[in-house]
């Protein structure tokens, strides 16, 4: 792809922005003209989207970071929001999720809700890869980064299916919550925890009960990292 | 009384014979066959027989059986009576009487009275004396069920009665004894005992003139007597005579004639009995005599009577001819041969003198009819004279017997009396003994249950204060969750985002060689060294353990800012970090807890003061404590027993703690507690 290229950078450090903007003007073909627009939080990213499609002048990728402040209205809490607004709006825009989580499970939801074109872990991110994501999705998506890639092919090796609600508890347990707050971060019963935490230990057959055998074994299934 | 006097000795005898019991049973034993062998008149003579009884009384005295004593002494006096040693009979039978009363066997009592009374009636005639032991004996008899003594002592009162014309009271009695026997089966001895009654009460009737009544109660005694088994002929004369001589009252004479004959036919009533012979011969005679003037065996017949009893020559004979040469008398005086009644008038009333009583009057009546006039007032005046005093007499007797009768009645009603007010005494003791024991098991109880209550209400507080350090050490874990979260918060949103950045610039920059991109290098080397005081500001945040050991405090804290805006009392509290909360138990915390908030309570309650200073110091590994308030303070050494102070010094000794407590007027008080940790 050739020619003026319309960006919007989200994320709310400018210091990564930075970063984006240093790695893409390096490392942009000599045809290519980028117009990069910046938002650093949600607010600004609904504006500016909604000014381009006003405009006529749609974006053509979006980096959209997932942890950003909310916006004022609080329908939009995350990246993940704007993305699937960004979606509704801008149907033809591609989007590459920049993220610091690199959460099997956040990963999978990810995945799941808005199948980005790139999806890149901030953290095993180089400047050349950035590069050639940034290439690889203009003419040639998906590009995943090495860690979603390795993840989902963890997923996709094991047979065990699992639900959202399930793929969160596994989570939080493994951030060392208790059921106390399970049931309030889900909004279901402390019962209902202990149901899903007993279907969960039949699912990764656990013989002892425990919780920590739980998540371990998790983790080497790839359902958490 | 008695019984504990009894009880007290048998238990003295029994711990001083306990180690000869053997050799008691022995000696029991051995009185008991003297007793036994003394009983045996077929056996044995009397002399023998009163031996062994004498033996026995005085092994049972030498070795202290008092019961067996009494029963040595009947057996002694049974003997003595048989002998007619009455002198000894009487000795034994009263300190017998002192004896049985002592060792309170109601039995040998009533044998002893009843014994005491056939003494004053048949040997002394002594009436009012056999009265008052009769009378002891029946009640005794009474008391013990015996109906059969009962009645026989009855009937022996019944005829003392007669004998001293009481013959309304003996009816009275004798028929009382008769309603005892009813109450047991016919036999011999019991019929015998009754016959007796009913020929008693003939005579009381024949006396009273009854003359039908009489000739009843002589035809049922009579009726009896028949069916008794062995030879009864002398008594059934006795019942024959009386009963004739009442036909003959009742001035029937053909009746009384034919019976009189009844008797004077058998020939063996003169050869075995004859003064009784000679009696019922007169009676026939008077009986002759006044239904025909003028039989021809007149005065054939009194004269035999009289000369019978002449030769017989024994005082009962001589009674006897008292009432013959009467006869004689009215007889020689109806034909009008004066000289012959005249001479034996004087020989009934010379005779009659002798007994002095009614036979005497009818004599002296006798006298007055038969002489001349002078003499015959005379004896006239002299007849009524002896009447009064007979009646007087009579009557005096029978005042006693009431008297007797009433003493003892006075002496129940006393006893029942006494029995009563020991029933009442004891009812009351048991009442009152309920009543204390009831008091202390009540008090017990209450006490006990205040001591539960009270450490069930100390066991709440402790609870509350554990629970107020658990939701304290749950905020503490709260404030550190937060915290952890903060600082991640921080490292990845601050300092992870821009170092970052940083890379992906530095990464981007590293292929330029331009001055400029050197440049920019350079301000993202400086961006680093910001970013790296941020971590270190991260790293010491960490470091500084923000939350160490505040717990305890902080509920202290709020004790006392909670308490003192109650009381309205403005707070210092002094505290240094060296000291650990976390090395003091959890007991020792909330000991430490109860006591300020017991010293700001008391403070509130008794000191009116307006500041408190509550002060922790650690001093060679132990809290000393301070508790000082600027009231009115207290005399130390008087209010040591008050509630507060004693919680405070119980809790001080389980901490193993000391209190030093120092106080001045109107100065204020300071306490000092050293816990050690």
């Amino acid at each position: 792809m050739t020619g003026t290229i319309r960006i919007l950078m989200i994320d709310d450090h400018p210091m990564i922005i930075e970063g984006y903007q240093n790695t893409l003007l390096f490392s942009k073909k000599e045809s290519q003209i980028l117009e990069i627009d910046i938002a650093n939080n949600c607010d600004e990213a609904i504006s500016y989207m909604d000014k381009s499609l006003k405009n006529n002048r749609p974006y053509n990728v979006l980096f959209v970071d997932i942890s950003l402040p909310p916006s004022k209205d609080g329908l939009m809490n995350s990246g993940e929001d704007l993305a699937i607004y960004a979606r509704e709006v801008l149907p033809k825009s591609k989007i590459i999720i920049l993220t610091m989580f690199d959460e099997s499970y956040r990963i999978h939801n990810i995945i799941k809700n808005i199948d980005p074109e790139g999806f890149l872990i901030k953290s095993d991110l180089t400047s050349s890869e950035l590069a050639s994501a940034f290439q690889a999705v203009l003419h040639n998506p998906p590009f995943y980064s090495g860690t979603v890639n390795s993840h989902l092919r963890k997923t996709n090796e094991s047979d065990i299916v699992i639900d959202d609600k399930n793929r969160k508890i596994l989570y939080l347990l493994s951030q060392g919550a208790k059921n106390k707050s399970l049931a309030t971060h889900l909004n279901i019963s402390v019962s209902a925890i202990e149901k899903r935490k007993k279907q969960l230990k039949e699912i990764f057959l656990i013989d002892d009960g425990q919780d920590e055998t739980l998540i371990n074994e998790a983790r080497k299934k790839g359902f958490i990292l | 009384m008695k019984c504990y006097v009894i009880y007290i000795f048998f238990i003295i005898s029994l711990s001083f014979s306990y180690s000869q019991t053997s050799n008691n049973s022995s000696i029991k034993d051995s009185i008991e066959a003297f007793i036994y062998k003394s009983k045996q008149s077929d056996l044995f003579s009397n002399n023998e027989r009163l031996d062994f009884a004498l033996k026995a009384k005085q092994l049972a005295k030498d070795s202290d059986f008092l019961s067996a004593e009494v029963q040595s002494n009947l057996s002694v006096s049974n003997i003595y009576w048989e002998m007619g040693l009455e002198k000894d009979f009487k000795k034994i039978n009263r300190e017998n009487l002192d004896l049985s009363n002592k060792i309170n066997d109601t039995l040998s009592l009533a044998n002893t009275h009843y014994n005491l009374g056939e003494f004053f009636r048949l040997k002394v005639r002594l009436s009012d004396s056999a009265y008052y032991h009769y009378h002891n004996a029946e009640k005794l008899f009474k008391k013990l069920d015996d109906n059969f003594n009962t009645a026989q002592t009855l009937l022996r009162i019944a005829v003392i009665q007669k004998n001293e014309k009481d013959f309304i009271g003996s009816e009275v009695t004798s028929v009382e004894a008769i309603s005892q026997l009813d109450l047991l089966k016919d036999t011999d001895k019991i019929n015998e005992v009754k016959s007796y009654i009913y020929n008693n009460l003939g005579l009381v009737f024949g006396q009273m003139e009854q003359f039908d009544e009489s000739i009843i109660y002589y035809k049922k005694a009579l009726e009896l007597k028949k069916n008794l088994a062995g030879n009864n002929t002398l008594t059934i004369y006795r019942t024959i005579n009386n009963l004739a001589l009442s036909y003959n009252n009742s001035e029937n004479f053909e009746l009384a004639i034919k019976n009189y004959k009844l008797i004077l036919d058998d020939k063996e009533t003169m050869s075995k009995n004859p003064n009784f012979y000679a009696l019922v011969l007169d009676n026939y005679a008077n009986s002759l005599y006044l239904s025909k003037k003028n039989d021809k065996r007149l005065p054939h017949l009194y004269l035999k009577a009289l000369n019978i009893c002449d030769s017989l020559g024994d005082s009962a004979s001589n009674y006897n001819s008292i009432i013959i040469n009467q006869h004689l008398a009215q007889y020689y005086n109806d034909k009008n041969k004066k000289d012959s009644a005249r001479y034996y008038a004087y020989r009934a009333k010379d005779i009659s003198e002798n007994y002095h009583n009614d036979d005497l009057l009818k004599s002296l009546l006798l006298l007055s009819k038969i002489e001349d006039d002078s003499i015959a007032v005379n004896y006239y005046n002299e007849y009524i004279q002896l009447n009064d005093s007979l009646v007087k007499n009579e009557r005096n007797i029978r005042n006693k017997f009431a008297r007797i009768r009433f003493e003892t009645k006075e002496i129940e009603k006393k006893n029942l009396q006494i029995t009563r007010e020991k029933m009442w005494l004891i009812i009351i003791s048991i009442i009152l003994m309920i009543t204390a024991l009831l008091i202390y098991i009540i008090i017990s109880q209450r006490s006990k249950n205040n001591e539960l209550r009270f450490v069930q209400k100390q066991q709440e507080t402790n609870e509350e204060i554990y629970n107020l350090m658990l939701s304290q050490q749950e905020k503490i874990d709260q404030a550190r969750t937060l915290e952890k979260k903060h600082i991640s918060q921080e490292l990845h949103d601050g300092v992870l985002g821009r170092l970052f950045g940083t890379r992906l610039s530095l990464d981007s920059l590293n292929m330029g060689t331009t001055t400029e991109a050197i440049q920019t290098r350079s301000r993202y080397i400086q961006d680093l060294k910001n970013i790296e005081e941020d971590i270190r500001k991260v790293s010491h945040e960490l470091n500084t353990d923000f939350i160490s050991g505040s717990g305890f405090l902080d509920i202290i804290k709020t004790l006392l800012e909670t308490q003192t805006q109650a009381y309205e009392l403005d707070y210092t509290l002094d505290y240094n970090d060296s000291i650990n909360w976390d090395d003091l138990s959890n007991k020792n915390k909330i000991h430490i807890y109860r006591i300020i908030q017991e010293s700001i309570h008391n403070i509130y309650k008794h000191a009116n003061a307006t500041l408190l200073k509550i002060g922790f110091e650690l001093k060679k590994n132990v809290i000393c404590l301070t508790i000082s308030d600027n009231g009115s303070g207290f005399d130390v050494n008087k209010a040591k027993t008050g509630i507060g102070l004693k919680n405070i010094n119980a809790r001080v000794k389980e901490v193993n703690g000391e209190i030093i407590i120092t106080s001045e007027k109107d100065i204020g008080t300071t306490v000092k507690i050293n816990v050690p940790i």
